[in-house]
């Protein structure tokens, strides 16, 4: 709770509107919220040592509150297989980083084909809604979304589920385990509850939220702070 | 923590009085039209016609200064100079007046106002939402629900009262639904397809600008309304969208919510936002927040009359399985390819069932589900066998009866009659019995007041209201915990 806290007031004091993408993961998992294992590094020698902490393959990024659309800014590389590879690709990303703060991300690689999205907005006369649906470059190609009014109970973070048109890919498909639901409804229970329980949150997105076998895991996430009136 | 989303409009729905005044507006012993009149170039006029020609059993008090009588009934100059107890007052003077009125209408201790005049906040000029503003303050003081302003009125079939400025409403069939409306075009529609459908309306109410009655005070009291079975609801934008929640969450189940909102499109949002003065929410959000509240959501007018008869007149199915016996094969396909897109089963018949049907078919047609019956139209008792046994048939979950009229299938519909009568769907009966006008009509509302079945006019139709039947079973039963 503590921790909670000082993210977000860290944030505001600096006067942003938004957290990082390490921030905002920090926060989530504050909530219990399952978030890729990642360490934030600045040098090459802690980008090293990230490595071998979170293990291959793994995927590094660039990492600033200032950053939005990393892949299209070529700020992400993935499936990097040893040390070497990973020095490389810390160089390539802070020399296309502007500004001092260049934070890189040891993050380790999800596996999964299966890309949802899970996220809350504010809305002026609802209050905090959570949405859910296809995630990854479809949400906004096909927006295949259900929505709910904060607080949810777990039928209705269930009943979203059923409701996007290709709720068949949360089964057992293709050779892959059917979705763990019961973590799936209590990640958007939650997202309604840190908008109930956090006014200064405006918006979250956890996208994408890979089903990494059945377990879903919040691969990407931003947090977006209300501003200060 | 969630306290600042929650309505707290005044009267609220937790003051008895306000209640009990919503119990007398809608049935009144007396009811005034402020605005009275003969001149059928004015409302006033066809209000007075509404409540005369309609059959309003109680006192009707004109008030007009200028007019000693309207509609041959002695008319007053105020509302005080009426000596006894008023009601309900309908007003329909122009808005810069109705300040004054509603003074007056205080003072006289009037109980409910159907408040039918515009220029309030619809209005581009702000004085419009001042003046509004003004009202809601004497009416709330007051304890006087008000429904309206910029509304046609309300009707209320079961009292014989039409309140509203469209004599025909009462041609409404007596019935069990309640259709609450945002936008008077739409109310409009419903009743007119709901006499065209002979579906059995209990109230129609135009909310207009919704002064202090909104959708959360008609559903709360409509909850308790025991003329009512089915509310249907057609929204554009809500002031206050959770208090519509709560009040539904509070009754969820008690009665079944039918829910229909327009606005999806921008030009549509822009239109709810100058039509009726509300700011539109997110589409979305709202289908999303109308379902966590237990209602079924829509996507048409005539679904929301079709899913609203359906939910009065039929049973619900305990499953999802479809028997689809139709006089011809061609709407049986069309309603197949519904009930499949709609998460419905075509039944596989027990084999007792199909060993009774095909004895009763010649080798001609389509003998398993859907059964092709039109080899037996000239054998009623085919038919009839037929129903009877996928009646048995524990499973089947619900029926639909397809026929379209043709000369040498006429008397097929009074050979199957008795057998349905006298089941009164014990399972539901959806059909789509359909002939050139005259011809069946009388059959089929009996069949419709026998309880035996409800009929809706295309086969898809009726097919897509089974499967909003079955999908409002299945929130029920989540709401009890079930979860599949």
């Amino acid at each position: 709770m503590g921790n909670r806290s000082v993210i977000v007031e860290k944030a505001r004091r600096e006067g942003r509107k938004t957290l990082s993408e390490y921030e905002s993961k920090d926060f989530l998992k504050s909530y219990d919220i399952p978030v890729t294992r990642e360490i934030l590094v600045r040098t090459r020698e802690e980008c090293k040592k990230a490595t071998q902490a979170i293990g291959y393959p793994l995927v590094l990024k660039g990492c600033s509150p200032h950053l939005a659309h990393k892949t299209e800014k070529g700020l992400v590389r993935v499936d990097i297989r040893s040390e070497q590879e990973a020095v490389l690709a810390f160089d390539d990303l802070t020399s296309r980083m502007e500004g001092n703060e260049k934070d890189i991300l040891v993050q380790e690689m999800i596996k999964g084909t299966r890309e949802l999205v899970a996220g809350m907005t504010r809305d002026p006369q609802f209050g905090p809604c959570v949405m859910f649906g296809l995630g990854g470059i479809f949400t906004e190609i096909l927006k295949d979304i259900a929505f709910r009014v904060a607080p949810l109970e777990i039928r209705d973070a269930l009943e979203m589920t059923q409701e996007i048109k290709a709720h068949k890919i949360l089964g057992a498909v293709r050779g892959m385990p059917a979705a763990d639901m019961e973590l799936l409804c209590d990640i958007l229970v939650k997202m309604g509850e840190i908008g109930m329980e956090n006014e200064f949150i405006q918006e979250i997105d956890i996208n994408p939220l890979i089903l990494s076998g059945a377990k879903p895991v919040a691969v990407d996430a931003l947090i977006v702070l209300k501003v200060p009136v | 923590m969630s306290d600042q989303y929650i309505s707290r409009r005044a009267p609220s729905m937790t003051n008895p009085v306000v209640l009990d005044n919503l119990k007398t507006l809608f049935n009144p012993h007396t009811v005034a039209v402020i605005g009275a009149s003969d001149n059928p170039g004015k409302l006033g006029s066809h209000v007075m016609k509404s409540l005369t020609s309609g059959g309003f059993k109680g006192t009707i008090v004109p008030v007009n200064p200028g007019a000693r009588s309207v509609t041959s009934l002695p008319a007053f100059s105020s509302l005080e100079d009426f000596p006894g107890e008023i009601d309900l007052a309908i007003v329909v003077l122009p808005a810069k007046l109705v300040p004054g009125i509603f003074q007056e209408c205080s003072r006289k201790g009037v109980k409910g106002i159907v408040l039918i005049s515009a220029g309030f906040r619809e209005i581009d000029d702000s004085q419009g939402a001042a003046l509004q503003n003004t009202l809601a303050d004497l009416a709330n003081k007051a304890g006087t629900p008000v429904i309206g302003p910029n509304t046609f009125g309300m009707v209320n079939l079961h009292a014989d009262l039409n309140a509203s400025f469209t004599p025909e409403f009462s041609w409404l069939p007596k019935g069990g639904i309640a259709i609450v409306s945002q936008s008077g075009g739409i109310s409009h529609l419903m009743g007119f397809m709901a006499m065209r459908q002979n579906a059995g309306i209990s109230k129609i109410v135009g909310l207009g600008n919704r002064l202090n009655v909104g959708f959360a005070e008609m559903v709360t009291y409509l909850m308790g309304d025991p003329d009512t079975r089915v509310v249907a609801l057609y929204l554009e934008g809500l002031d206050e969208p959770r208090a519509l929640m709560e009040a539904t969450r509070q009754t969820r189940f008690a009665k079944p919510i039918v829910a229909y909102k327009t606005g999806s499109s921008r030009t549509g949002d822009q239109a709810s936002l100058s039509h009726t003065g509300s700011l539109a929410g997110r589409h979305e959000i709202y289908e999303g927040a109308l379902k966590q509240s237990g209602a079924l959501y829509v996507d048409s007018a005539e679904r929301l009359l079709d899913t609203a008869r359906a939910l009065a007149l039929c049973p619900l199915p305990e499953g999802r399985k479809v028997a689809i016996l139709s006089g011809q094969a061609g709407p049986a396909m069309a309603a197949s390819d519904i009930c499949e897109a709609e998460g419905m089963e075509i039944a596989s018949f027990h084999p007792e069932t199909q060993r009774w049907i095909d004895e009763l078919l010649p080798p001609l047609a389509l003998r398993t589900n859907p059964v092709d019956m039109g080899p037996a139209w000239y054998n009623a008792s085919a038919i009839e066998g037929i129903i009877a046994a996928v009646m048995e048939d524990r499973g089947v979950d619900a029926i639909l009866l397809l026929m379209m009229f043709a000369s040498a299938n006429r008397a097929a519909i009074s050979g199957f009659s008795e057998i349905l009568l006298k089941w009164k769907q014990q399972k539901p009966v959806v059909a789509c019995l359909i002939a050139p006008p005259g011809i069946w009509d009388e059959e089929v509302r009996r069949l419709e007041k026998g309880r035996a079945l409800i009929n809706i006019p295309t086969p898809e139709r009726a097919a897509k209201a089974l499967a909003l039947l079955w999908e409002y079973k299945k929130m029920k039963r989540r709401n009890n915990g079930m979860l599949e």
